[in-house]
């Protein structure tokens, strides 16, 4: 399974996201690096609603690595936010925009519902 | 015998050493100096002449700086010292020490200073067994530096030690060869940076919004600034207003810059939770509001940026759950602890709710709670969503990561917190009593900002709806006839964990307990089992499990107290209220300093002094906001719409207490109280009744 960056970046981020607040707005911009060459993805944020476009303008959050990083961001292995600590992803700007890029990538796959865990799945 | 530690701290920095200024490594103690939970120096030992050097005189100046004044030798052996040395050491956004030798003789005096320097970059989380780890070490000559690095994978720690001196360098540390002139003096500043390698080699915050426009700021006129908003306390006794500074200091010194966001917030406190914990930051706040109102907007924000957006076991994290606990060190970064952004908590998500209203009851900033709108509904779903693990109703907690997940959620957060009279402990998911007090408070409040702010009246009216269903059951199913008082828990199976407990006082302070219910409580919580004389144990004496010294299983916290002083006063049990403030406040007064996080639950009268733990962190961040809220319990500060209301119930010996400038809605406003005579004083039990010494917002 798992899904490569840039298939995850064509097709499921661009949208409405409801989990998002109503009032989050910004650019983003995600530098893919790829041996010599760098793909510039190109995030607008507003209302809920993300664009998605490549382009390498500025944008207030520029979010630096290889591609191989972003591809397990893709697969939900990664946590940007270890990865920052970790210098596996560089950032350039404004952060607070990196915890809205955690919500458009997915969690760890397998990860269960707590009630799952807990009480063996018995809903109400 | 080991020596008493001292230490100088900023925001989530410190530098904790002997009472020479040396660090040297401790297993027991998180010696050195850290910062964003990486230990950037710890080796740092001065020497004249390869003597090591006596403390004749300490000067705590602030919490950011100290001075020693030393003599080379031991206590036995100097007499007439020729050299004298002076450590002046500060913390801000690096650690600075100047030292300057003095040359007390009519000839002139050839030295050789050594400082010794290194660095085992440990981890917070791996104090009492550092990993190896091999830095690399860098002499520059040219520039006077000596630089040790750290480095794993892309990950790198780097200290830079510069020298303004001409300095000989190697990789233990740097040597100065000096001539000091008869009478004279030679002065070296050594500065330390703490680097967080991020982009192209440099500091990672240098590339941040958050931390470029931060103009670093002079500590001295951040701290006067700090005060200044602050109300000014005028008392009768001089140990309430020493006790006063000494919370403004600690609490102004104990609020860093995170990465993500422009203005500082509460970390836990030293020496273990020097980071940002979801719970201590939000208690903090909402013990503050009266006084320090400008930490809850950055503190609600931050935890709003940082709400759980998906499901991840291994970090607790559960869409809108609010964080536990954040670290930036190598095991967060690593994954080898779950800490980069842990959720295991299930209070903190009501809280976030809690105090998003009361913050704006006191300020009167609707924009905030506008703005907070989606956050806080999703907090608010959180709880039914996700919380309530059994589907029976209860707010429970039961943790996804078996590896080194937090197995008791809430603030009873030791391993064997959770245990019925007889030491037995319940199976998970626990569903413990104070939760389900937060989650109705939750409810209630959240309905008030739809109805009031949102303009959602049927989402109000449903949360009402909620909340009245939740008190019912509780009051069914938690309480116990023949004890008196609420179950600790419930059993996934719904049997009460009988213990007696002091979360009692949370249970008041929620508003869930039925008013005919809150006399057996108070009785409960003042009475000899669970009141010690210097506070509210958090677990009963006469019980099996009961320990003094246990943190959760005996021993008294300031913080849960000034929760149940509040508690009471709510429903009118002022008295208790009064004896519970009192008794936190002679803590307080009689270790003198900041007040600690925890003290030994034994009583009072048989030990006459308050019994510190080894394990008890001091300064606190919601141990110091605790005395404050205590002071506000004690005048009885509420606000009611553009007003401030003032009700004062003065422990005996306090005499008059005045604070001026209490900042809210109306602007700002003075409150008095006065002791009564014990002839005068009578009893009243109207919640909320009279207002006998109301003032009105007088803006300025």
């Amino acid at each position: 399974m798992g899904s490569s960056a840039v298939e995850h970046l064509e097709r499921r981020v661009a949208g409405r996201h409801p989990d998002l607040p109503e009032n989050t707005a910004g650019s983003l911009r995600l530098d893919l690096r790829d041996g010599g060459r760098t793909e510039h993805w190109y995030l607008t944020i507003d209302q809920q609603d993300v664009r998605v476009s490549r382009s390498s303008d500025n944008a207030e959050l520029v979010v630096g690595g290889d591609r191989e990083v972003f591809d397990r961001l893709a697969e939900g292995g990664l946590n940007p936010a270890a990865a920052v600590l970790r210098n596996d992803l560089t950032v350039q700007g404004n952060l607070r925009l990196l915890l809205t890029l955690r919500r458009l990538f997915p969690g760890p796959p397998g990860a269960r519902h707590p009630r799952e865990a807990a009480c063996g799945g018995g809903g109400r | 015998m080991k020596q008493e530690l001292l230490h100088v701290l900023a925001g989530n920095s410190f530098a904790m050493g002997d009472g020479q200024g040396d660090m040297e490594v401790d297993p027991y103690a998180p010696i050195g100096l850290w910062s964003f939970d990486t230990r950037f120096v710890s080796r740092w030992v001065l020497t004249v002449g390869g003597q090591r050097l006596h403390a004749l005189s300490r000067d705590e100046l602030a919490s950011f700086e100290t001075r020693f004044v030393l003599v080379p030798g031991t206590a036995s052996h100097y007499v007439d010292a020729d050299v004298s040395v002076i450590r002046h050491r500060s913390l801000d956004d690096s650690f600075n020490e100047r030292i300057t030798v003095l040359n007390h003789s009519a000839e002139p005096a050839d030295l050789t200073v050594r400082m010794e320097i290194g660095s085992d970059f440990a981890d917070t989380a791996e104090i009492l067994r550092p990993a190896p780890r091999r830095p690399e070490v860098t002499v520059d000559p040219v520039r006077r530096q000596l630089r040790l690095c750290y480095q794993r994978e892309r990950f790198t720690r780097e200290t830079l030690v510069t020298s303004t001196e001409p300095v000989e360098i190697d990789q233990h540390g740097m040597t100065f060869r000096i001539r000091v002139a008869p009478n004279g003096e030679w002065q070296n500043d050594l500065h330390v940076a703490m680097i967080i390698r991020g982009a192209s080699g440099r500091d990672l915050r240098s590339s941040l919004e958050s931390h470029r426009h931060h103009v670093r700021t002079d500590m001295r006129e951040d701290l006067a600034r700090w005060f200044d908003h602050a109300p000014q306390l005028v008392a009768h006794r001089d140990s309430l207003e020493s006790a006063y500074t000494q919370a403004l200091t600690d609490l102004a010194a104990l609020r860093y810059m995170p990465l993500s966001y422009s203005e500082r917030v509460p970390v836990g406190g030293l020496p273990w939770a020097m980071s940002l914990y979801g719970r201590d930051a939000m208690i903090t706040c909402l013990q503050t509001l009266p006084f320090t109102p400008e930490l809850t907007p950055a503190t609600l924000h931050l935890l709003a940026l940082l709400q759980g957006g998906q499901l991840d076991d291994y970090h607790d994290e559960e869409p809108g759950k609010i964080l536990s606990e954040l670290r930036y060190g190598e095991a967060a970064a690593f994954g080898e602890q779950p800490t980069v952004l842990y959720y295991g908590a299930a209070d903190t998500t009501p809280l976030f709710v809690v105090l998003l209203d009361e913050y704006q009851r006191w300020t009167g900033d609707t924009d905030l709670v506008r703005e907070l709108r989606h956050p806080a509904r999703m907090a608010l779903d959180w709880i039914d969503a996700y919380g309530d693990l059994c589907g029976d109703g209860y707010l429970r907690y039961q943790s996804r990561n078996s590896v080194n997940g937090v197995a008791n959620q809430t603030w009873r957060n030791s391993p064997d917190a959770v245990v019925d009279r007889h030491g037995r402990e319940p199976a998970f998911p626990r569903a413990t009593c104070e939760l389900q007090g937060y989650a109705y408070d939750a409810k209630l409040r959240g309905a008030r900002l739809a109805r009031e702010i949102w303009g959602d009246p049927a989402y109000a009216d449903r949360l009402e709806a909620e909340a009245a269903r939740l008190r019912e059951r509780f009051n069914r199913d938690f309480w116990l006839p023949d004890r008196g008082y609420y179950a600790f828990a419930l059993t996934p199976d719904g049997e009460p964990v009988d213990a007696l407990t002091s979360n009692l006082g949370h249970l008041l302070f929620t508003g869930i307990v039925e008013p005919e219910r809150a006399d057996a409580l108070a009785a409960h919580l003042c009475g000899p089992e669970l009141f010690s004389g210097w506070g509210v144990r958090t677990y009963a004496a006469g019980q099996r499990p009961y320990n003094p010294v246990g943190a959760h299983l005996g021993a008294v916290w300031p913080w849960d107290n000034a929760i149940i002083a509040a508690g009471l006063r709510r429903y009118g049990h002022d008295t208790e209220a009064a004896r519970i403030a009192a008794g936190i406040f002679a803590v307080a007064e009689t270790l003198g300093g900041s007040v600690p996080e925890v003290v030994a639950g034994y009583s009072r009268e048989v030990t006459k002094y308050p019994v510190q733990l080894p394990a008890a962190g001091r300064p606190q961040s919601w141990a110091s906001g605790a005395l404050l809220m205590l002071l506000a319990t004690m005048l009885g500060l509420r606000p009611c719409d553009d007003n401030l209301l003032v009700d004062p119930q003065i422990p005996e010996g306090y005499g008059r207490i005045e604070l001026l400038d209490v900042p809210g809605r109306w602007g700002r406003a003075d409150c008095y109280g006065r002791e009564r005579p014990a002839d005068r004083r009578r009893s009243r039990r109207t919640a909320r009744g009279a207002e006998p010494y109301q003032r009105s917002g007088t803006a300025r």
